[in-house]
């Protein structure tokens, strides 16, 4: 990009302000990267047709600066509300349906919908409610999330401390990491997915592609599967002190002469994928639907 | 000193082999570890935080490392205990065997200490601006890792050889590493978007 737009302005606010409407436009790579930054509020994105950015803002309680730059294939927009208390903006963008997204939040909420791009989201307390088309990446420390997918064509890689997590149609590829938080995971095919939590629980439900790889680790969290379709696949179950309910129809048995423990390994069908669950305490469940 | 009155101590750490064949590879939970850590807007963006992620792959590297050696020493020491003790007797107490690989993390050796305490304080510097509900949160789910860490430690060193505990030990403490990390990562009121 020859030019650079470059919209700036610093909103020194003496105290308490009144709410404030602010629009900026600017022309847009059609396929280039939009940053966003906000701390309180909400933040609403839609992709559209247009090669422009559109930003519609309430800012209540005052900002300490507002940005609104281009550069390049690059668009920033970043809104420092003042520190007081009730100070938050509500922003709207409007964003070319194939930009990627990097939304950083602490306690504003993320919308995000029509945004082809690769999206990458961070908060730490607000909620993440995104559409997604390509790959992403969320972390949250206690908001929650919840991703609609459109079939999955690429890596999904999700991260929650106690944030609940909610993933529709997405896959074939996932991470999913948690402390305390819920997963819940629908996805039609999944090739790889590692999953790992403490204390959540997970409920997952995919059909496994023929060499589909799944690992799975839990401290304390229970753990049920759900296949859809034709199962081929070789099951490695252990659990430490968990008990292992299995629908395909082996029985677990008991892994050590003394104390507790549980193991299943069987395989299903032709084989081919592979399912690795390993837990402490948590229980695990496989099914067929 | 004759040879009967050695300490019979002394003549089973003589006897352990300076190398052991692993009995069950860990290198592949190693590798997984490793390799989750790259994130893909990173990678895409040349790296927004290498510095992070150096320091958390460092940790996870030495961590591995001491506990492959930790599990690989302990398993050779109790298994020449074993042959020892069905060999002679009375049989030697094993007071030479490192007891709680989970609580001690001067095991791990001083690089590790070095870099998670570099960790650890960046962690704390980050909570410490959190909102007090946010922060109480990551203080909990750290806290329940801790005790998990605490109740596998406490579980491996009755059952030393059981690989599972082994697992998800390592596991334990890379979900810390990874907790440590993510939350000094997260946005704060003061991060701005470098042009």
């Amino acid at each position: 990009m020859k030019h650079v737009l470059c919209v700036a302005m610093m909103f020194l606010c003496a105290g308490a302000a009144a709410a404030e409407t602010v629009e900026r436009r600017s022309p847009a790579d059609p396929n280039g990267e939009v940053e966003i930054g906000n701390i309180a509020g909400r933040v609403e994105v839609v992709g559209w047709d247009r090669a422009e950015v559109e930003l519609q803002a309430d800012i209540a309680g005052g900002a300490d600066e507002l940005r609104f730059e281009r550069r390049g294939a690059r668009t920033v927009i970043q809104i420092r509300t003042n520190r007081h208390h009730g100070a938050a903006a509500d922003m709207t963008v409007r964003v070319p349906q194939g930009s990627s997204l990097m939304i950083n939040t602490v306690s504003a909420d993320q919308q995000v919908e029509g945004v082809r791009g690769r999206q990458r989201l961070q908060s730490v307390s607000g909620a993440i409610d995104t559409e997604v088309f390509d790959e992403f990446e969320i972390e949250t420390a206690s908001g929650e999330i919840s991703v609609r997918g459109h079939g999955g064509q690429a890596l999904a890689r999700v991260t929650s401390v106690s944030g609940d997590v909610r993933l529709d149609d997405i896959g074939p590829d996932v991470e999913l990491s948690t402390v305390s938080g819920d997963l819940n995971v629908r996805a039609k095919r999944i090739e790889r997915a590692r999953i790992n939590t403490t204390n959540g629980d997970l409920d997952f439900t995919a059909a496994l592609a023929p060499d589909a790889r799944i690992d799975a680790e839990a401290i304390n969290g229970d753990l049920r599967f759900e296949f859809l379709g034709a199962v081929n696949a070789e099951f490695d179950i252990e659990t430490f002190n968990g008990d292992i309910d299995n629908c395909f129809g082996p029985e677990p048995r008991r892994s050590r002469d003394f104390g507790p423990g549980n193991e299943l390994r069987f395989e299903e069908g032709k084989g081919g994928a592979t399912v690795r669950v390993k837990t402490l305490n948590g229980g695990v469940e496989l099914c067929k639907k | 000193m004759s040879e009967s009155r050695r300490d019979p101590l002394d003549e089973l750490l003589a006897r352990v082999p300076r190398e052991v064949a692993p009995e069950r590879d860990l290198w592949p939970a190693i590798r997984a570890g490793i390799e989750a850590e790259p994130r893909p807007a990173e990678r895409a963006r040349g790296g927004a935080h290498p510095r992070w992620f150096q320091l958390a792959a460092g940790v996870l590297l030495v961590l591995a490392s001491s506990l492959t050696t930790y599990v690989l020493t302990r398993q050779s020491l109790q298994q020449e205990a074993a042959q020892i003790a069905r060999e002679t007797l009375p049989a030697p107490s094993l007071t030479a065997t490192p007891a709680s690989f989970g609580l001690a993390p001067e095991a791990l050796g001083v690089e590790y200490v070095q870099t998670r305490a570099e960790l650890d304080k960046r962690f704390e510097q980050r909570l410490a601006t959190l909102p007090p509900v946010t922060r109480a949160k990551v203080e909990r789910n750290l806290a329940e890792i801790r005790k998990a860490s605490s109740e596998i430690a406490a579980a491996l060193a009755e059952n030393p050889s059981d690989p599972l505990l082994q697992e998800l030990l390592l596991s334990t403490y890379r979900n810390e590493i990874r907790l440590l990390t993510d939350v000094s990562q997260l946005p704060s009121t003061s991060t701005r978007v470098d042009l």
